[in-house]
């Protein structure tokens, strides 16, 4: 609104400065132009002037008389035929004055019979004295030359205005000059005519100036105009998403910190769906375009009228709830939001539940700057993902960092280079001999403030984010090393890597694998991935070729966490897969609980009919293992055999306990 | 701000380009400095002591003659090669040397009343004339026919003039070509005398007379001149009765004309009287030599 209108305001002074740069030649032209027509005007008065002079001259004055030079005085005869030649244009008003003067400037012949040097004559009030013999108009005409002027009403005349013109007499047809010939015309008569026409061409200038103008002014108008709303339409579009109209991450952010720079109190909330990555992949990249409009359209139309609703990207949404400042009633409106959410939506004829995570952070109570706010919410929303529910308030001690995190993608980067990481390993026993026959490895953090950090408190947040293929290279390169290591020392142990269900996507992670055991030196039936089975994805394709061509080269394969997760027994059956990990949940109670115990039992029996080792995790006490070990347990590992320890502790960790000692089967 | 800017400095050039467009320039006059001349103490010391104490040669001419002698633009100086002349002898001989406007008719009448020191004024050396005055001839030149553009008489001669009006000044030679021109004729030729020679082309303008004859330099003069030359034509370069023209000198006073002849000779000996020919465009009647009293007899 505010931004329209300054786009609005910088447009109209653009074309103001245009009207008015424009306007500055179009009144200079016309000043010129005017100031020319005007001259033109006085210039033909008086070359008419001069030529009726001429015309008196010649016909008039000249052939009176008798070719002598007018200081020798006028015979009576010629003073006869000069007022004959001039009475009647002087009597009509054709002529104001006449006057012949001698070159010394005596007047020897005037129409009101005044002669005599300048000096005798009568005063002429009106202004039609006699020009001064030395002034540049007479000299002029003495010289040969012809002087014309316009006297105006300025001049302090009563007759109106005139042309006074001084021409020499030239007598006869030798060019001889006798006298000058000095002559007042009336000028009102010619100034009616001059001036109308002087008049008419001001008025077409003026209108051609003005229609100039406008043109220009038009030009300038539509311009500014056109520039104002692309201004406007790249201002727009540098701040709303164009597939749902909404506000981008950047207008978002600039309100949060509006928010936060007023002080009052609110909520951010992050919304993002849950496997809408599945819409796009099965229904098409339209049917996720439609979806994510519609909940565009959902979001807006259930927050309330001053709330602001963004498209952050992909498919996480951002609302701005200024006002609010009890996390109940940010949790209850944004479960408004969320049951919106849920109602089924068709898309392509295929109906659709859209489940989302709400992150919600408070303001000023959880942050007091954007970014930080930002990965607040964006913390919560991640526990509602992995959690229960999916409307999450932040709460500092309850939720995990944040996988969208920038802060601790970067830290375990800097981890990565700065050598913060370490491997422990778990030994895994072989229940019928109680030997150790391999190792789990297990990434632990050795973070600056918090101390040794475990993968559940880092890892899962990482699983979506970049810096997880550069991290399992790494624990991959650093297991296989330790292997060797231990190799060298005379143990045979197998080691165990988790890897995540999208290194199996990769293309070339089995290659990549290879590629590491063999510069290590590690044979490949030393080395076992673990995959989790609750990352296991619906589509398998990806992740069962990657297995099976793991196999193929001889490394080992092992479903983790079995029991607890999404995998079906189909999947035991077509992944080629080498051992089962029974989840701890089943095993720590197994011994008490009859019904754990019987989980247990048909896990086993299920894999050893699948051809498939079984290892249990989580064994505390010699009961469990005792009893694991009596329903044909192929493996076990838990405290009660080792706690995970850096390898060149592992050699010196304690024996196994001298019970399960002494219920070592013999061979 | 930086468009509205510039937008304002294109308007400022446009005014300029404006304003300039108004303005003429106004190209100076090319100074027009005649040859050097300088003084002659021993002419100086040859002149009439009257002549000497006076410091001035007052010289008479009839001003309607160009391009040896007319009025300029302000209708009273007399310019022309005879003025150009006499300055040059004024200046060797340390004297001013004074035009004065007079009727070609009474020139030679004015002389003998020593109300002028000098004639000169294209006035051709005749014998006849030359009972009434000395002559200093200074240049050559015939008469010449000027007709109407287009020459619709078809005038071609002399013979062509029979029974045509004729216009000439009064006192001229060109007088006594026609009447020797008479004898020839079946038709008379109705010459109509005129005080000037610019009265007879007005005569010849306003059909009054159907040709003009006069010496060849005026003739060629109006035939060529732009303000003129459409109403006037030469009938041919044909110069009748070829003769000197003189400064024509009071006869008792050979000292004055002595010394004129010395002087004139010194001008053509130095070039100076060629250029200033040339400058009038009448260079082809120069003389060699001045000569005294050089009248040539009629042809006829």
């Amino acid at each position: 609104m505010s931004r329209s209108t300054v786009s609005r305001a910088v447009g109209t002074r653009l074309f103001a400065a245009y009207a008015a740069a424009s306007l500055v030649p179009v009144v200079v032209l016309g000043g010129v132009l005017a100031a020319g027509i005007r001259q033109d005007a006085v210039d033909r008065a008086l070359e008419y002037g001069s030529a009726q002079a001429a015309v008196v001259e010649e016909m008039a004055i000249a052939p009176a008389l008798r070719g002598q030079d007018l200081a020798m005085g006028l015979t009576e005869a010629e003073r006869e035929r000069l007022q004959m030649a001039t009475d009647l244009a002087v009597f009509r008003g054709s002529i104001l004055r006449l006057r012949l003067r001698d070159f010394s400037g005596a007047v020897v012949f005037a129409d009101d019979g005044a002669s005599g040097p300048a000096e005798a004559l009568p005063h002429y009030p009106a202004g039609e004295g006699v020009v001064p013999a030395t002034g540049t108009a007479f000299t002029t005409a003495v010289d040969g030359g012809s002087s014309v002027a316009l006297l105006d009403d300025d001049d302090g005349l009563a007759v109106g205005r005139m042309i006074r013109v001084l021409q020499p007499i030239v007598a006869d047809s030798s060019g001889r000059s006798v006298g000058v010939l000095e002559l007042l015309l009336p000028y009102d008569t010619v100034a009616a005519e001059v001036e109308a026409a002087t008049a008419r061409t001001y008025w077409r200038l003026g209108a051609g100036l003005g229609a100039l103008y406008l043109v220009l002014g038009a030009i300038s108008w539509s311009t500014t105009r056109r520039l104002r709303r692309q201004a406007a339409q790249a201002a727009h579009d540098a701040l709303h998403d164009p597939l749902t109209g909404l506000a981008n991450r950047e207008l978002f952010a600039r309100r949060v910190a509006a928010g936060l720079e007023r002080g009052t109190p609110g909520a951010v909330v992050l919304v993002d769906l849950d496997r809408f990555k599945e819409v796009n992949d099965t229904l098409g990249h339209h049917a996720g375009d439609h979806l994510l409009r519609e909940v565009g359209r959902r979001l807006d139309a259930t927050v309330r009228a001053g709330d602001t609703v963004a498209r952050l990207g992909g498919d996480e949404f951002g609302l701005l709830l200024p006002g609010v400042d009890d996390p109940a009633d940010a949790r209850e409106l944004v479960q408004r939001v969320s049951d919106a959410l849920a109602v089924e939506t068709v898309v392509d004829g295929v109906p659709l539940a859209v489940e989302a995570s709400c992150g919600i952070a408070m303001h000023p109570a959880d942050a007091a700057d954007v970014e930080t706010l930002m990965t607040c919410a964006d913390a919560a929303m991640y526990q509602g993902k992995r959690g229960a529910t999916g409307v999450v308030v932040y709460d500092r001690r309850a939720t995990a960092p944040s996988p969208h995190s920038p802060a601790l993608q970067h830290d375990v980067r800097r981890a990565l280079q700065d050598g913060d990481l370490r491997l422990h390993y778990q030994p895994q026993v072989d229940l019928a001999s109680g030997r150790t026959t391999g190792v789990e490895a297990l990434l632990r953090w050795q973070h600056p403030q918090r101390g040794l950090v475990g993968p559940g408190e880092f890892l899962p947040a990482l699983e979506q984010s970049g810096v997880m293929g550069a991290l399992t290279e790494w624990v991959l390169t650093q297991a296989l090393a330790d292997c060797a290591a231990w190799t060298a020392a005379g143990e045979d142990w197998t080691v165990s890597v988790n890897v995540s269900v999208r290194n199996l996507e990769q293309p070339g992670f089995a290659d990549t694998v290879a590629r590491l055991a063999a510069a290590a030196g590690v044979l490949p039936s030393r080395l076992h991935l673990e995959v989790t089975e609750t990352a296991l994805p619906a589509d398998l394709a990806a992740a069962s070729a990657c297995l099976a061509e793991l196999a193929a080269h001889g490394f080992g394969a092992a479903l983790d966490d079995v029991g607890v997760g999404f995998a079906s027994l189909s999947h035991l059956r077509s992944l080629a897969l080498t051992e089962v990990k029974v989840d701890r949940v089943f095993v720590t109670g197994a011994a008490a609980h009859a019904e754990d115990a019987a989980v247990v039992r048909s896990l086993v029996e299920l894999a050893h009919g699948l051809g498939l080792s079984v290892c249990a995790e989580g064994v505390e006490t010699a009961e469990v293992a005792d009893w694991l070990r009596s329903v044909g347990c192929d493996r076990a590992q838990g405290w009660y055999f080792s706690r995970p320890h850096p390898w060149p502790d592992l050699v010196r960790a304690p024996a196994p306990e001298p019970a399960l000692t002494s219920v070592e089967v013999p061979s | 701000m930086t468009r509205s800017r510039r937008a304002l400095a294109g308007a400022a050039v446009l005014a300029a380009v404006l304003v300039t467009a108004g303005c003429g320039s106004a190209d100076p006059a090319p100074a027009d400095a005649g040859p050097a001349v300088t003084l002659d103490e021993r002419l100086h010391a040859a002149l009439p002591e009257d002549v000497r104490e006076a410091g001035v040669l007052t010289v008479a001419n009839d001003p309607s003659y160009p391009p040896a002698s007319s009025f300029g633009p302000d209708g009273r100086t007399i310019v022309g090669f005879e003025p150009d002349l006499g300055a040059a002898l004024g200046e060797l001989l340390g004297v001013e040397v004074e035009f004065r406007a007079s009727s070609f008719d009474t020139l030679l009448d004015d002389l003998a009343a020593e109300r002028f020191d000098l004639v000169m004024s294209a006035v051709t050396d005749t014998a006849e004339r030359e009972q009434q005055a000395d002559f200093v001839n200074y240049f050559r030149a015939g008469s010449s026919i000027v007709v109407p553009r287009g020459n619709p008489f078809g005038i071609h001669d002399l013979a062509g003039l029979c029974g045509r009006s004729v216009a000439v000044e009064a006192g001229t030679v060109q007088v006594g070509l026609l009447e020797r021109a008479q004898a020839a004729c079946a038709r008379r030729i109705d010459v109509r005398e005129v005080p000037t020679n610019d009265d007879a082309l007005l005569e010849l303008r306003t059909g009054r007379a159907d040709a003009v004859l006069a010496d060849y330099p005026p003739a060629v003069f109006v035939t060529t001149d732009p303000r003129t030359q459409n109403s006037y034509q030469l009938v041919s370069d044909t110069q009748y009765e070829p003769g000197l023209y003189g400064i024509a000198v009071d006869r008792d006073r050979t000292e004055l004309r002595d010394v004129l002849t010395e002087a004139l000779q010194r001008l053509v000996d130095d070039g100076v009287y060629q250029e200033l020919l040339d400058r009038w465009e009448v260079g082809h009647g120069a003389v060699d030599a001045v000569t005294v009293n050089g009248a040539l007899p009629p042809t006829d």
